[in-house]
Parts: structure tokens; C-alpha cells; sequence
């Protein structure tokens, strides 16, 4: 099976970025439709079809909807665009090709979970997104689909558009919420969970761009419908953002369930001539890495991910040929998590600062021996020590890499130099 | 009540308990530093870390709620490696410089280190440098390097002092502790950030360098600073006092104190007392003991009637007033007894939080005497009599400190109109010692220095006792009433079980005192 255009079905064309555009294309009834529906018919739909959130950790968004205590109180819908994961773009080209979609896949949801705020959150670097968004909303409030007693249906809705500042922080849902009330962006102790106590300590939902957007596929063909594409338990597309060595790096949208190799090879078009497929991060830097042999038997979806020992993620897919340190790679990935660890934890703040040390001690020649069994013992003791999951996400990549390609490692400690490179500075090849 | 084990112990506790608030009401012993009863929970130490069964996963006992039949556990292997690890996490970019740290002998990282830790460091890597010697504020110092980011400070400005001066700055094993520019850490509870900062990054530009602690001892008393009457401990040796903390209690103080409260060891040092009695007349002055001064002025009172008044301030105890308004009703036989008043006009104020205008830890006992013994004389009348010569002999008892007297110099000129003064404080004055004509003055103990019992604003009684001696001689005005009537003075009240030489045996001085410089 190859690529399914579903919900990319339109990305190719132009106007499909404006509201007209996509009304010709079929927008907006999906919401007329969900409008005519009671909440809950919804939120059942939602919870049959198997979505599960495409941010990240994978949670069944009908279930998480389901947590939201029934009890009158105003409650808040926040979308998570605040894509930061190294090696995840998806979310930037559904904003930028499709900012319609992703609003009512919002209308749609908030009428569900009974929320007559929400607001997009998105990351601070996404300046172009933002401002098709921002156009996208007007349009919308222009053409009563966000405002009071939207399309006649008596339920009254706001939308609006929260840049941040660009912290990685800020898309872990709390700290999200913490960004959003003005607090300087640091995740929040759980319990209280956002679904009892969020934004404001009201309810609130926090969604990924991509769950959002899907919603309205959910509606539109029912759970049956949604279920065609992907597998038992990762149910849909998804969205895919391959970087790295091959030779038609972007995003592509498959089935889950589809082989690995087959997305490398068939839409991305395999790698440079002559090189050889080393190791692939298949959900973001912070997914641990999977070996060339794991890759042929990797299918995308999250419960074979899982069973490898890695994870789906944000289904940011980091291809690395054998061209490729290994070590340099680790060292870019610890540099990123000790510069955005937010430091309320002590594990994390000061872990990821130790463990991008040790990696930087070994690229630079000074690696010494028991350096490994140290990194090993940092991140065993980072893991699930925190209140977000920023220090499992340093710990996990220095885990796997550490383990997988111990050879690389060693090498380059005892002899002062990458076993694949060289004694070449990483900066100057790379120039 | 629910039922939970902790370390194969059951206990009970009331619903709602956290774990940690467990361990603490059974005392079992709990690694921490972000946790503390008067704040919000932060859950960013990350050393609280037990075992429950039934859940893999290592939880920290500050956030997760006590239920039925829960069993918990903080030996395990496994949670005494995470402890360590969670320890050696906030040592490794510490600087360790515990030799010239005030905080040394009282860090809660070297208390934590030798119960739980007690291993070789492998942080080999440099450490990360931040600032140092930073000004916060008038009375707290920040040592950047030290902090441990558990933000007890910044949830202290923003819970209880609800002042915000505090924040975290920058992110990661960069972040920082920092003020606003123009918004220094000046508020009236700044010292309490010190003494909750469990390792030495805050402290108070009063107290660094001067001595190390371990060269202290401590006791309870009650703070005589306003009439609030915090329970404190007075940290102490042989030189002196050196310096206040608060103890708990929910009644009256909580877990706090204010910054004005600190500095009720300053008067009690021997640079601030009146050393010995004095008996100035016709220019000449003769030093004697303070139960001669006592005894002499007796023989003069003894039945001398309504010429004589009696002013006194609210810094003594119950026991004391009982004594002296007693003395002066049937032995001298005057009603003519004044209550002097600091700052009446902001007596009656309040902050909101702990500190009162009245600067007296007990006049509601003095209130309470007066109305007992029928005295009602209001203070003009004692400035029409002064005026007229109908009293001649003008007994002064207070203040024990003048600081919280802003009007003390122009109470002396105006009391100093009697034909005959004989104030008795504990704290020397120029004012006292330019005063001509026949005066007395007698030294007084100070509140370190006795027993008896301090009535607070709400009728709260609380007893002090002694706890070291500073000025050898000084009286209590119950041991001025002995001396007045020519009676031997009682034993003295020695400091119970602490004798002279137990207090600071050994050295008692840093050898290495540096300067305080510009602070």
C-alpha cells in the first residue's frame, strides 16, 4: 500500500489555505453536520474510532475527553501547536496548507467536550504559520463559525491564536498551560491532572494539532470510516515527518501499520547511493534508536514501536546512513535536552547538564573510561524521577544509543577520534 | 482515620494526609528539601521518593495522598539508591565550599549527604558557574552556586509575605534565583527566606561570618519585639546572643517571624546594657551594686505617699508588675502609677501577618495589673504633676529597648523635671548618663536574663526563662522590690542546666572572622 492521502487529501491545492478555498472542497459541513449531534454522540464516535493523540505519548483522545468531570464548570479547549520535537514538522505544513482543517477539527471538538473557550498555542519560531492562522481565524469569526450561537445552533464559541516564545518546554501540556497563564513555562505538579484542574485550574483539554484535525474526519465518515486506514490499535493515518539521509526528506501521510523500510524506500525515495541504512529515531530525538536489523522489522504504529522498546511519537522520522557518527548525533541530542531542560526538577536540570558534558568530553577527545557505565547510570536515574517527561526524553535517546552502538563509542574513547569520520572536526564536516 | 503502613509500621492518619506529613507525625525519617509545612507544594527535589506497593514506579511523598491500606516504604533498595542519586543530582554542580560557608554545621546537603549518600562523587566534568555574593535585598545575600533551585524562597514572597520580589530566572542548570531590577527582596519577613533556604545560598548579611554555628547553642524564649509575642530561639554563647529564629507554633506565630523581631538580641548584648547602678547627686556620681542603688532608693520610698509615681512600660513580666505595683500601693502607698506608651499613634496598628505597633510583649499584663490594683492615673496627669512639684519621686522601670521608643529622649527630658529620678533599665542611654540633678539608675535584667510569663495582644500567656547571664548584678524588678524592702536577694536564678561553663566550652571564635566589608 502506498502513500493515503486523507487527511493531506487537498494539501496540493492553493486555495485549500483559504476559507472559500475550502468550503469548495467540502469544508465546514463536517461541522454542520457534528452541530446537529448531541456532545456526547461525539465524544462516543471519537472513543470508537480509536483515535489516539498525535502529539506525542499517544493517548486515546476520546478516553481523555472522557476524564473531564461533569459538572458545569467552564472548561477549556488548547490546541497544541507548539511543535518542538527535534525532527517534527507535520503540524507547520497542516497550519500552513490546510488552517481551516485544524479549525473545525476545534469548533467541532469544543462543541463536544462543552467548551466555549479555546485557544491555539503555537511555538514562538512559527512565525509564517501564525499569521495564516491568525487570517484563517478572522475569516472563520467573519463567517460565524466562531463567535456566538455558531451557525444557528445556540452554542457560543472564542478561538484565539497564543504565540509562545519558543521554549520545547511549552508544548509538555502543563507547561503549556503555565505559558498560557503568564507563568514563566514550567510544567505543573500532577495531580491535579488538566482534565480536572488546567488553564485557569478549570477543566481543560489539550490537543495536538493533528488530533484536532482528525476529528472532523472521525465525524465525517464515523468510527468505521476513520478505522479503514491503520490497525487495531492505531486506528487512521498519520502524518510523518522523515528527515535525515534519504533522498525526499518531508512529510508523507500512511497508514499506521505501514513498514518502516517501505516509507523510506518507496516515498522517500532511499538513501544516497552507496550508503547504508544505520539506525532510524522513528518518533522524534527523543524516541530511542532503533538499529538497522530493528528497522526492517519496524511497522509504524504504536504498539510494534513499543514492543522494540522505542515509540511512535510525534512520528518524526530521523534517518541516519552509516556516514554518520554516532557519537556527534548523541551529542547534538544531549546539547538540545540540557538547553531546554525548563530545571524545576533536579534529576533533569542537573542530569541533562552532566550527561551533555560526558558526550561532549568524548567528541572532543576527552572520553574516559568508565564515561559509559556513568551515562548509563545518569539516565537510568533520570528516568521517571520528574513531573514532566523532558528528563525521560534526554535519558532515553543516551540509553539507546549508548547500548546499541557501544562500539562507536568506545572506539572513539580510546582512540581519541570517530571510529566513522575520522579525526575530522564534526563542525568542519558538517560546514 | 486511614489506616497505611509505613516501613512494615501501621499507623493511622486523617484523611487527606500526604505521605511525607505521615512519615513526619509517626517521625520516621524522610529525605527532602522542596517540601515544607507552611508552603505550597513544589515536588522539584525529587528526594522524597518512596515505594508503594502495587505501583512500580517510585512516587514522591509530598504530592501523593495517603488511602486505605496503602503501604509504603522509604528503606527499599531501590528508593535509597534513588535518594542518592537524587542527592549526588544536587551536589554535582555545588561548589562544596562548606569551609567558609555559613550554613556549615546546620546544611540540610551535608546532613542529607551523611544520611543517605556517603559516596564518592564521579562528576568529573567542570561545574557550572553562576553568580555569587549577590545583593537581594537590605538583609539577605544570595550565593547563586549554592541554591539548589528547591524555590522555598519564592514560594515564601508569594504565599506569605505575598511580596513576589522573588523569582527564577533562566532555565535549566542555568537558572537562577533573582529579583526584578528595582524590586529588591525588602519586605518586613525577607530573614524567614533564610532560614528555610536548607543549604547556604541565602543568608543574613546580619549573621554571615560572625560566628559558626557550632559554637552556638540554642533555647526557646519568647520574642518581646511587639506584642504578637512570636515563640523564637536565640541562638547564644558566652559573648552574647547572635542571633533569632522562630519556632513553630500554630497558635501565635506559625512557622514565622518578622525581620524587626531579629534584632531583639541586639539590646540584650553587653555593648548595649547599663553595666551598673549609679547614684548621681550634686554633680558627683557614685558606682555601686545594683542591690545597694535598690536598697538606698527603698529607704527613701518606704511610706513617702502620693509625692512618689511610678511609670512603667510593657516589657516586663506579670510576676514583676505584681511585685512592684504591689510595693508601691502598701508600702509606699501611691495609686499614682503611669502606663508610658510607645508610638500611640500606630500602637494599635497591625500588618496583617505577625508585627503589631505595640513594641511591648506584655502589656496586656501590664494593662491587666494596673486595672487589678485599681490604678487608673492617666499620663497628663503625670505631666500636670510634674509641672506642679506634686510628685517629687519619679520611679522609671523600661524601656528594655529604646529603639522601638522613638520618643524615648523626649520622655527622659520630660520625666527628668522630678526632684528626684530613679530609672531602672536594662539598656544604657546618653540621654541617662547626661541627666543632672539626683538621679539613679539601676540595671536591669533583660528577657534572656529571667523567668516569669508575657501576656500577647490575644491574652495568650507565655512564660520565658532564663537562658544565659550578660550582665552580672542586673535585677528584676521582683528582685528591686526585695532590695527596695532590704531583704537579701533569693539565690539568683541561675540558667537552668546551663552552667557558665557549659555555655560554649572550648573555643568560641572563628579564628578566620573576616570582615563583614561594606554590609
Amino acid at each position: 500500500m502506498a502513500e493515503s492521502k486523507y487527511l493531506t487529501e487537498h494539501y496540493g491545492k492553493p486555495e485549500y489555505q483559504t476559507l472559500e478555498g475550502y468550503k469548495k472542497l467540502g469544508g465546514y459541513q463536517v461541522l454542520e453536520k457534528a452541530l446537529k449531534m448531541q456532545p456526547q454522540q461525539i465524544i462516543d464516535e471519537v472513543k470508537a474510532s480509536g483515535l489516539r493523540g498525535r502529539g506525542g505519548a499517544g493517548f486515546a483522545t476520546g478516553v481523555k475527553w472522557g476524564f473531564l468531570p461533569n459538572n458545569g464548570e467552564p472548561r477549556y479547549l488548547l490546541c497544541n501547536a507548539d511543535e518542538s520535537e527535534p525532527g517534527t514538522f507535520k503540524d507547520r505544513l497542516m497550519m500552513e496548507r490546510a488552517p481551516h482543517q485544524l479549525i473545525e477539527g476545534m469548533i467541532i471538538s469544543a462543541f463536544a467536550i462543552k467548551a466555549k473557550k479555546a485557544y491555539i498555542y503555537i511555538r514562538g519560531e512559527y512565525t509564517g504559520p501564525a499569521a495564516i492562522l491568525e487570517k484563517a481565524i478572522a475569516e472563520a469569526k467573519a463567517a460565524g463559525y466562531i463567535g456566538k450561537n455558531v451557525l444557528g445552533s445556540g452554542f457560543d464559541m472564542e478561538l484565539d491564536l497564543y504565540i509562545g516564545a519558543g521554549a520545547y518546554i511549552c508544548g509538555e501540556e502543563t507547561g503549556m498551560i503555565s505559558s498560557l497563564e503568564g507563568l514563566k513555562g514550567q510544567p505543573k505538579l500532577k495531580p491535579p491532572f488538566p482534565a480536572v484542574q488546567g488553564y485557569l485550574r478549570k477543566p481543560t483539554i489539550v490537543n495536538n494539532v493533528e488530533t484536532l484535525a482528525a476529528v472532523t474526519y472521525v465525524i465525517r465518515d464515523g468510527a468505521a470510516g476513520f478505522r479503514k486506514y491503520g490497525t487495531e490499535k492505531s486506528a487512521g493515518t498519520k502524518l510523518f515527518s522523515i528527515s535525515g539521509n534519504v533522498n525526499k526528506p518531508g512529510t508523507y501521510e500512511v497508514p499506521l501499520g505501514y513498514k518502516l523500510m517501505d516509507l523510506i524506500n518507496i516515498e522517500c525515495g532511499g538513501l544516497k547511493p552507496g550508503r547504508k541504512l544505520k539506525a532510524v529515531v522513528p518518533g522524534g530525538s527523543s524516541a530511542p534508536v532503533i538499529n538497522a536489523e530493528e528497522c526492517e522489522r519496524a511497522t509504524l504504529d504504536y504498539e510494534c514501536l513499543a514492543q522494540m522498546g522505542t515509540m511512535l511519537g510525534s512520528g518524526a522520522i530521523i534517518v541516519i546512513d552509516d556516514s554518520n557518527c554516532m557519537v556527534d548525533v548523541l551529542s547534538t541530542i544531549t546539547h538540545f535536552y540540557h538547553h531546554e531542560s525548563c530545571g524545576q526538577c533536579t534529576p533533569c536540570r542537573e542530569g541533562t547538564g552532566w550527561m551533555e558534558k560526558i558526550v561532549h568530553g568524548i567528541v572532543h577527545g576527552e572520553g574516559k573510561p568508565g564515561d559509559l557505565d556513568l551515562l548509563l547510570k545518569i539516565a537510568d536515574n533520570m528516568k521517571g524521577r520528574t513531573i514532566c517527561a523532558l528528563s525521560d526524553a534526554a535519558a532515553l535517546p543516551v540509553l539507546s544509543f549508548v547500548t546499541k552502538f557501544r562500539d562507536e563509542f568506545e572506539y572513539f574513547i580510546r582512540e581519541k577520534k570517530s571510529k566513522v569520520r575520522g579525526g575530522q572536526i564534526y563542525a568542519q564536516m558538517h560546514a | 482515620m486511614l489506616k497505611c503502613t509505613l516501613n512494615g509500621r501501621e499507623v493511622e492518619v486523617k484523611e487527606g494526609t500526604t505521605i511525607i506529613e505521615a512519615f513526619y507525625q509517626n517521625k520516621i525519617d524522610i529525605a527532602h528539601y522542596c517540601w515544607h509545612p507552611g508552603l505550597s507544594i513544589a515536588g522539584v527535589c525529587r528526594l522524597c521518593m518512596v515505594e508503594i506497593e502495587g505501583n512500580p514506579r517510585l512516587q514522591i511523598a509530598c504530592n501523593t495522598v495517603v488511602t486505605e491500606g496503602m503501604k509504603v516504604n522509604n528503606q527499599s533498595a531501590k528508593v535509597k539508591e534513588a535518594v542518592k542519586w537524587g542527592l549526588d543530582f544536587h551536589l554535582i554542580n555545588h561548589p562544596l565550599d562548606c569551609p567558609i560557608c555559613d550554613q556549615a554545621g546546620e546544611c540540610g546537603l551535608q546532613d542529607q549527604y551523611m544520611k543517605y549518600g556517603q559516596y564518592d562523587s564521579e562528576m568529573a566534568e567542570a561545574k557550572q558557574k553562576k553568580h555569587k555574593v549577590v545583593d537581594l535585598g537590605p538583609r539577605v545575600v544570595l550565593d547563586s552556586e549554592r541554591c539548589i533551585l528547591c524555590s522555598r524562597c519564592v514560594r515564601f514572597t508569594d504565599e506569605v509575605s505575598k511580596t513576589n520580589e522573588l523569582g527564577i530566572f533562566n532555565r535549566g542548570d542555568r537558572a537562577e534565583i533573582g529579583t526584578f531590577n528595582g524590586k529588591p527582596l525588602n519586605n518586613k519577613y525577607s530573614l524567614n527566606t533564610v532560614d528555610i533556604c536548607p543549604v547556604g545560598a541565602l543568608t543574613s548579611k546580619d549573621f554571615r561570618f560572625r560566628q559558626r554555628v557550632w559554637f552556638l547553642k540554642d533555647a526557646e524564649t519568647v520574642c518581646t519585639g511587639c506584642s504578637t509575642g512570636c515563640n523564637i530561639k536565640v541562638h547564644y554563647n558566652r559573648e552574647g546572643l547572635f542571633r533569632v529564629k522562630p519556632v513553630y507554633n500554630a497558635e501565635v506565630n506559625g512557622h514565622w517571624m518578622c525581620d524587626e523581631g531579629r534584632d531583639v538580641y541586639k539590646f540584650v548584648n553587653k555593648e548595649s546594657r547599663l553595666l551598673d547602678a549609679r547614684v548621681v547627686s550634686g554633680g558627683k556620681a557614685e558606682h555601686m551594686t545594683a542591690f545597694e542603688a535598690a536598697k538606698r532608693v527603698g529607704e527613701k520610698l518606704k511610706g513617702a505617699g502620693k509625692s512618689v509615681g511610678l511609670v512603667l512600660t510593657g516589657s516586663y513580666t506579670v510576676e514583676e508588675y505584681e511585685a512592684i505595683m504591689s510595693y508601691f500601693k502598701t508600702e509606699v502607698g501611691t495609686d499614682r502609677v503611669f502606663h508610658w506608651i510607645n508610638n500611640p499613634e500606630s500602637f494599635e496598628s497591625f500588618d496583617g501577618l505577625l508585627l503589631r505597633g505595640d513594641r511591648n510583649p506584655n502589656t496586656r499584663g501590664l494593662v491587666q495589673a494596673l486595672q487589678k490594683h485599681g490604678f487608673s492615673a492617666q499620663w497628663k496627669e503625670l505631666t500636670e504633676a510634674l509641672s506642679t512639684g506634686s510628685i517629687q519621686t519619679l520611679v522609671v522601670a523600661g524601656p528594655e529597648n529604646q529603639v522601638w521608643f522613638p520618643d524615648f529622649k523626649v520622655k527622659v527630658a520630660e520625666l527628668a523635671k522630678a526632684t528626684r529620678l530613679v530609672w531602672m533599665t536594662s539598656g544604657k542611654s546618653s540621654a541617662l548618663d547626661e541627666l543632672k540633678g539626683e538621679v539613679t539608675l539601676i540595671p536591669l535584667k533583660s528577657y534572656i536574663e529571667k523567668s516569669g510569663t508575657f501576656v500577647n495582644h490575644a491574652g495568650r500567656a507565655q512564660s520565658i526563662r532564663p537562658v544565659t547571664s550578660i550582665v552580672k548584678g542586673a535585677l528584676s524588678l521582683t528582685e528591686v522590690v526585695s532590695a527596695f524592702r532590704g531583704e537579701a536577694l533569693q539565690a539568683t536564678e541561675v540558667v537552668v542546666g546551663r552552667s557558665e561553663n557549659e555555655i560554649g566550652r572550648g573555643r568560641i571564635h572563628n579564628e578566620f572572622t573576616l570582615s563583614r566589608g561594606a554590609w
